[in-house]
């Protein structure tokens, strides 16, 4: 007889054990959520600052501030959704809102209602509020820094600078000059090649 | 005129019902298509240039729109199969077997909510089993859709932004 191997997943332990408490308890039902949505959002930005910097159809110039954005954005939102999404999975706080708008009103599972409510209420909190308003905020200067000081990419200068920039600037310099420059052990010409 | 509060009251019990992946779906890629590119450009905290911004926040939208329909195409086709085997006795709960053979297996919660009925309590345990296992199933393919999502985003935004950006500079040097 064929055994599904769907059926060593469902009858495991620790399988068994997660999706009971995730029955039994709200708050854990709602953290579980949450955490699962940071998971697949770290893994998704991780993905796309990978893909984008090798991305020849997006602008050089462009290039490193977009990807600077999908990383930055990964790691602040990892942080944020954590902590505004358990923060308003809290119990208590559930309770205050559920009291104030829900009151009156009928249900035919109250449960099931509330089971809900606790998922969405951190749901919204940690994808609307955190990850789309808080983290942009945060990570599009965080993306500038990390842009400016780790890829080493000043969007001020974005023009590029073209071979005949670099004759140019070379030749304000006279033979002489550079031979004593590279007697005194200084760089003078060489200062030039960061930035062709 | 409905009342709104009734309306989200129902409404919280179908989200339950139907679980959490496909709602965490829709709630994420409406953030993702409508605010994000709203503060990507009036951040008040960056000094990058309005070009660049324009080509990170139409990045946004077109992501979400791709992503989106590709998790609810491999969501439904998903939860078919998965309902399916359950259906068919392919896939079985540790858990809910013992609760069929022992009734007082059943968490409390739930034979409180059904007064004590212990069938309907034995049907609801089983519905919220299979729904929590198909989410988290759910969660694992939609994470992997992100892969030919970026692949097909990859090509697409570039050009949309293209398009976008140099219209708008059309506009300005009008």
């Amino acid at each position: 007889m064929k055994i599904n191997p769907l059926n060593k997943i469902t009858n495991s332990e620790l399988v068994n054990k997660h999706i009971k408490k995730a029955i039994e308890n709200d708050t854990f039902a709602a953290k579980t959520l949450v955490t699962i949505n940071v998971a697949k959002d770290v893994f998704a930005y991780g993905a796309r600052f990978a893909t984008t910097m090798n991305n020849k159809e997006i602008p050089e110039e462009k290039r490193p501030f977009v990807a600077s954005m999908d990383l930055m954005s990964g790691v602040v939102t990892a942080a944020m959704q954590i902590g505004v999404g358990f923060s308003l999975a809290n119990p208590k706080f559930q309770d205050k809102i559920w009291d104030k708008t829900f009151k009156n009103c009928k249900f035919n599972d109250v449960v099931a209602a509330k089971k809900g409510f606790s998922q969405i209420l951190a749901l919204i909190g940690s994808t609307i509020l955190a990850e789309r308003i808080l983290v942009p905020l945060i990570a599009t200067p965080a993306a500038e820094q990390f842009e400016k000081k780790v890829m080493h990419h000043n969007p001020q200068s974005k023009q590029k600078k073209t071979q005949s920039d670099f004759y140019n600037e070379l030749n304000r310099i006279t033979f002489s000059e550079f031979e004593a420059d590279i007697k005194d052990g200084r760089k003078t010409a060489y200062k030039f090649d960061t930035t062709y | 005129m409905p009342n709104i509060r009734q309306v989200a009251a129902t409404s919280l019990e179908k989200f339950s019902k139907n679980g959490g992946e496909k709602v965490s779906n829709y709630v994420n890629a409406a953030g993702k298509a409508v605010i994000a590119p709203l503060i990507i450009m009036n951040n008040p905290f960056t000094h990058e240039d309005e070009e660049s911004k324009q080509w990170a926040a139409i990045k946004q939208p077109v992501e979400a729109v791709i992503t989106i329909a590709m998790q609810i195409a491999t969501l439904s086709l998903l939860y078919k199969g998965i309902d399916k085997l359950i259906k068919n006795g392919k896939v079985n709960f540790k858990f809910v077997e013992e609760a069929t053979k022992d009734i007082s297996k059943i968490p409390e919660k739930i034979m409180k909510a059904c007064n004590g009925d212990k069938d309907k309590a034995l049907s609801t345990y089983k519905e919220q089993y299979n729904e929590i296992f198909k989410d988290r199933v759910g969660a694992v393919v939609s994470a992997a859709t992100y892969l030919p999502v970026l692949a097909i985003s990859n090509k697409v935004y570039p050009k949309i932004a293209q398009k976008l950006v140099n219209k708008n500079e059309d506009k300005s040097t009008k």
